[in-house]
């Protein structure tokens, strides 16, 4: 599939060919240093200075080469739409390559970094349990009233967060949660379940 | 197959791989490795430059440091903690593969650790909110803006505990007059003795 640029986009990119390929290359990694810690704009302002443009226009060139990048690992363009795409912004032949290459080389990366984007629920990291019997209490002596008490903890995010929730139950509860549970594990092993996963793969 | 080690359970896939890892390893040096990954157990920490050079001469790379370390915590976490004596860890480790000298060894270790183990496992069990200290002062309230002459003695109670859900230190701080120290005292007496006779 074919990437469409948007005018914006293209304007940004404009830049580029304007500027020797070192240069380019130079914009290219710092792209994706951006993309893997965050911007910073002191690096804008030196190269900015370096190259006499004002700083807006390298800010924009770095985040039309950031966007393009990004988009293309998204989608997994080939080669040679990858060209195709780029093509359309009338660049030379030797930039064209540059961009091929910064492409072929990062897109692994850039995908697992998109990867942890998306907000993930909070995942199952550890159970700790206890089972205690509770024997008497202020009130009432000669009990017996067996509770089992959790900690859960998740893991939040792709930073690794910690929370814990702290659950009690008592044993018939905890046998209804083991069979839903147990139920849940065995739909995995439904024939619906597997034609499905027959055909991602 | 059902192991007492595991739980009566079925031996997980991955110590049946790395048990033949170890078996590359001499059983002296594996005696040694048992004696670090014990070290860790018991909270002193695992001495990883030891550890590499003990593996040198079987060549392992370091996902196979990793995965024997990894092994014998397993194997001797889940043994104290489903209370295994060790000539039943030793037969069920032979039959798993592990040659003779190497299970002599390892039984041995365990054996002299046994108890230290199961007495680290018990501390490290789940609890909530332990109780770290308790101090307390005793006041004598002279008078006060609601009633001139109070002449009456009251106890500030400071508990430390660690909290249930944030598991770090919490401070409550809470005033007890006369009469109701005392039936607090006469309650935790009464409590006292019930623990005092399950023990």
């Amino acid at each position: 599939m074919l990437l469409v640029l948007s005018e914006d986009h293209k304007e940004h990119l404009s830049f580029l060919p304007k500027v020797d390929s070192a240069v380019v290359g130079e914009f290219g990694r710092i792209a994706l240093e951006f993309l893997r810690r965050g911007t910073s704009p002191k690096i804008y302002e030196g190269a900015a200075r370096k190259l006499s443009v004002p700083v807006e226009t390298v800010q924009h060139g770095v985040e039309g080469l950031m966007f393009l990048m990004t988009e293309s690992s998204k989608h997994m363009i080939s080669e040679v739409d990858f060209l195709d795409s780029v093509l359309v912004l009338g660049f030379g032949e030797e930039l064209n390559q540059i961009l091929l290459q910064l492409y072929l080389q990062h897109h692994a990366q850039i995908r697992s970094i998109l990867s942890q984007l998306p907000s993930n629920l909070p995942a199952y990291h550890n159970l700790e349990w206890r089972l205690d019997v509770q024997l008497a209490s202020r009130p009432l002596r000669q009990q017996v009233v067996p509770t089992m008490t959790m900690r859960l903890l998740l893991a939040d995010g792709a930073d690794g967060g910690r929370s814990s929730r702290v659950l009690q139950t008592d044993p018939s509860s905890l046998l209804h949660l083991i069979s839903t549970l147990e139920a849940a594990l065995a739909a995995m092993k439904t024939s619906h379940a597997r034609r499905i996963f027959r055909n991602i793969k | 197959m059902r192991f007492r080690f595991c739980g009566d359970l079925d031996c997980p896939d991955w110590v049946l791989a790395e048990i033949s890892t170890l078996a590359k390893l001499s059983s002296v040096k594996m005696k040694l490795l048992c004696a670090q990954v014990l070290k860790d157990l018991l909270g002193d920490g695992i001495d990883y430059d030891k550890v590499t050079k003990l593996t040198a001469d079987a060549k392992f790379e370091s996902g196979d440091i990793k995965a024997s370390v990894a092994v014998l915590s397993f194997i001797f976490s889940s043994a104290a903690k489903h209370d295994v004596d060790s000539e039943s860890l030793s037969s069920e480790l032979q039959q798993l593969g592990l040659p003779k000298e190497h299970t002599t060894g390892l039984c041995k270790s365990y054996e002299d650790k046994h108890s230290a183990l199961q007495g680290k496992l018990r501390e490290t069990s789940l609890r909530l909110g332990r109780l770290e200290a308790a101090s307390w002062r005793i006041d004598y309230t002279l008078s006060s803006s609601e009633l001139r002459e109070v002449n009456e003695p009251i106890i500030q109670l400071k508990l430390q505990t660690q909290g249930a859900e944030s598991g770090s230190t919490e401070t409550t701080v809470v005033s007890v007059s006369a009469d109701k120290f005392r039936i607090l005292l006469a309650e935790l007496k009464q409590a006292q003795t019930r623990m005092n006779a399950l023990q």
